[in-house]
């Protein structure tokens, strides 16, 4: 039954008594009936424009400039707000918090898959399909980013990184451990973790809270068992979870805690406090994207030739890494969407993308500075043209990935045998797809 | 005439319209407005949504996590109003005594109660840091590796590496409110009972606990209003890890209207977290009514 003003107003009449105020009032939401309208409007013409984005200190002005180069190109006012260092976890929260307190942002950054796709499926962002025809974007930007913004068939959004997560490593650590070269293979990486722990040197700087590089592991040694087809099938729910690819998935996964490849605790570390501490000299590598040459080793004050980057080896062909999409979205109601769009058209021309120095764009010519950024460049230029599986974040939706880090969390601690957990996580598939 | 006086005529209305008319634009038609949301399948973002009559609420019996928020809840309002009224009470005693320095420990005292919740939580993630963090290093020091944690990286310790940190933050402000009251009760009783042979132990139970009575029913009554809203520590220490181990009623509702898109079934959760929690706080009204009346 579908609501009615009516219904909820009558509601709100009978039940005119306070007895439950104090306390509800925290938990509020605008109502049904003031939701976005689906889009389709051509707006009022409105020359102001907002974006929003989390861009950090490192990179917030350079989004800045572009921005103000594109207001002085179309005579607009664009105003960009940041919410830096917040992560999937937390900006997704403020941006539907705007969406429903107000008008909301005209533009937002955000990421593709299961993150994006709400924003969509409730037209709070508009479909974009048919700027995607007037400015060639199908053409321009890299197909497998545009199939990540795509959701049910609607092109809600558009793509601008395509992220894919390696090995980012201390050339220092790898020294003093007498180890000549990054793995080839998953023995390699065993044997290397190892060398590493003898020379009292944590392998693996890894963070849990909020799912993070816990995830990012997991998600590797599922690939390297299950292998790029099975693995594909899981995600989708086309195959069971319940099978010995899996469980050799979680066995392998408690390997790491008990062999001291990561951390102790590492599901209770803030990956935002570990992820740097391959840079200082804390751990020997992380699993991250190449956005740490800039925001991490660069920022530092540290030289990008005493690092290094390697693809995680899988033993499989292709030899694919786990990789997400980050793009723009336009609010549905935007008040001129047509300017909604051309400044996201702006922002994907290779030379903005050049200028805001984006490691690993999904425009084509765009590539990373070889001179400013030379491990971006290496990265992009090898495992960075390998096709990828999507990111577990992304692949589910959060509650779902919610219980599938916290079968993961359980295995790691001893809770859970490997057997029962990937018995437990079909059971999460299944109630997903019911 | 005597009606009259009585609710305060027209005029006192006039005076308390303002505010009334704050607290139904602003407390109660959002509080109902909640309320009808849990009967439906709203998801918190789109037009339109179902009403799904009570599902909500019957969902919850069948909802692992919502138990295990409810016993956390239970172990979080047990253990984060007894130590703090029991710690700042002692604290109270002994710097209302003769103690060299009573400012600035009274100072030291109540400063975690000032810091904001982020700061705290901040605090004491890194001092729970398995590897480099103070409370490892330290026991490490004096030859205890053995009792060295991943304090907040597993199930066991989680919750109460949590409450250990909610402790500090909370017990200045028992000890503030006691050392206020304690002030307040006569000295002579304390001289005559001494004359009388009463020892201090004696003193304590029979002139002092007494005396503080008003401010037991202020201190415990918001004490216990305090840790059923607890959300914040929680969501900025663990995030409600390891896996589901520190959830609590507050952050899994926080957790399905904000993050899972289930703001029906959240709203839901929120209607049972002020139930209880205006069934709690019923005796402190009531005392406070009481006492306004008297």
């Amino acid at each position: 039954m579908n609501d009615s003003v009516l219904n909820r107003r009558r509601f709100l009449t009978l039940t005119g008594g306070a007895t439950l105020a104090a306390g509800l009032a925290a938990c509020t939401g605008t109502g049904g009936d003031t939701a976005a309208a689906p889009a389709g409007g051509s707006g009022n013409g409105s020359k102001e424009l907002r974006l929003f984005t989390y861009e950090d200190n490192s990179t917030i002005d350079l989004v800045k400039a572009q921005v103000k180069a594109f207001d002085a190109q179309n005579g607009t006012t664009t105003t960009v707000d940041s919410l830096p260092g917040s992560g999937a976890a937390v900006y997704p929260d403020k941006l539907r918090t705007e969406l429903l307190g107000g008008k909301g942002p005209d533009v937002w950054r955000i990421w593709g898959g299961q993150i994006g796709a709400p924003f969509v499926k409730s037209k709070q962002a508009m479909d974009l399909s048919s700027y995607y025809t007037k400015f060639g974007w199908d053409t321009r930007l890299n197909p497998a980013a545009v199939q990540g913004m795509t959701f049910d068939g609607v092109k809600g959004g558009v793509p601008f990184i395509v992220n894919g997560i390696g090995g980012w490593y201390s050339q220092a650590a790898f020294a003093k451990a007498k180890i000549s070269a990054p793995p080839k293979s998953y023995a390699e990486l065993e044997d290397m973790n190892a060398k590493l722990v003898a020379a009292g040197i944590t392998p693996l700087g890894a963070g849990g809270k909020y799912g993070w590089h816990v995830m990012r592991l997991f998600e590797y040694l599922l690939e390297t068992s299950a292998g790029p087809e099975l693995h594909d099938k899981l995600l989708t729910g086309d195959e069971s979870w319940d099978r010995p690819e899996v469980v050799t998935a979680f066995t392998t996964f408690k390997k790491w805690q008990d062999q001291k490849w990561m951390p102790a605790g590492a599901v209770g570390l803030d990956p935002a406090d570990v992820e740097l501490w391959y840079v200082q000299g804390k751990a020997a590598y992380t699993i991250t994207g190449s956005w740490t040459e800039a925001q991490g080793i660069q920022a530092g004050g540290k030289k990008s030739a005493d690092f290094g980057v390697f693809t995680l080896p899988t033993d499989h062909a292709p030899d694919r890494h786990s990789g997400f999409v980050e793009g723009y979205m336009v609010n549905a109601k935007a008040g001129n969407p047509d300017m909604a769009a051309a400044l996201i058209d702006f922002i994907v021309k290779p030379d903005t993308q050049k200028a805001l120095k984006v490691t690993s764009s999904a425009v084509t010519g765009a590539e990373p500075d070889k001179s400013t950024l030379p491990l971006s460049y290496e990265y992009s230029q090898g495992a960075g043209k390998q096709p990828f599986y999507t990111i577990q974040d992304q692949a589910f939706p959060k509650k779902q990935a919610d219980q599938y880090f916290a079968i993961q969390s359980d295995v790691l601690q001893g809770k859970t045998a490997p057997a029962e957990a990937a018995k437990k996580m079909q059971d999460v598939i299944k109630g997903w797809k019911k | 005439m005597k009606r009259r006086t009585r609710h305060g005529g027209l005029v006192a209305w006039g005076f308390a319209a303002p505010a009334l008319l704050v607290y139904l634009g602003f407390l109660v038609y959002p509080a109902l407005n909640s309320l009808w949301f849990s009967f439906t399948d709203w998801d918190g973002l789109s037009a339109s949504y179902n009403i799904v009559g009570v599902d909500n609420y019957t969902s919850m019996v069948d909802d692992p996590v919502v138990a295990q928020a409810a016993l956390n809840n239970l172990i979080w309002a047990v253990v984060t109003v007894v130590v703090p009224v029991v710690l700042g009470l002692a604290l109270a005693v002994v710097l209302n005594g003769k103690v060299r320095g009573k400012p600035v420990l009274r100072l030291i005292f109540y400063t975690p109660a000032v810091l904001p919740l982020v700061s705290v939580a901040s605090i004491w993630g890194w001092l729970y840091n398995p590897q480099y963090g103070a409370i490892n290093a330290g026991l490490r020091a004096i030859g205890l590796d053995s009792l060295a944690q991943p304090w907040l990286g597993q199930d066991s310790t989680a919750l109460g590496a949590t409450m250990v940190a909610a402790i500090w933050l909370r017990v200045g402000f028992p000890m503030l409110l006691y050392l206020a009251a304690l002030q307040g009760i006569n000295q002579e009783l304390y001289e005559a009972a001494t004359v009388d042979g009463a020892g201090r132990w004696q003193q304590f139970w029979h002139i002092t606990m007494p005396g503080l009575r008003p401010a037991h029913y202020v201190v415990i009554a918001l004490s216990v209003i305090d840790s059923f809203k607890v959300f914040d520590l929680i969501y900025a220490m663990t995030y409600g890890g390891p896996g589901t181990a520190t959830q609590v009623m507050g952050t899994w509702m926080y957790f399905n209207v904000f993050q899972y898109n289930q703001a029906g079934y959240g709203t839901a959760i929120a209607v049972v977290i002020t139930v209880v929690a205006i069934a709690v706080s019923i005796p402190y009204v009531r005392s406070q009514t009481k006492e306004a009346s008297a």
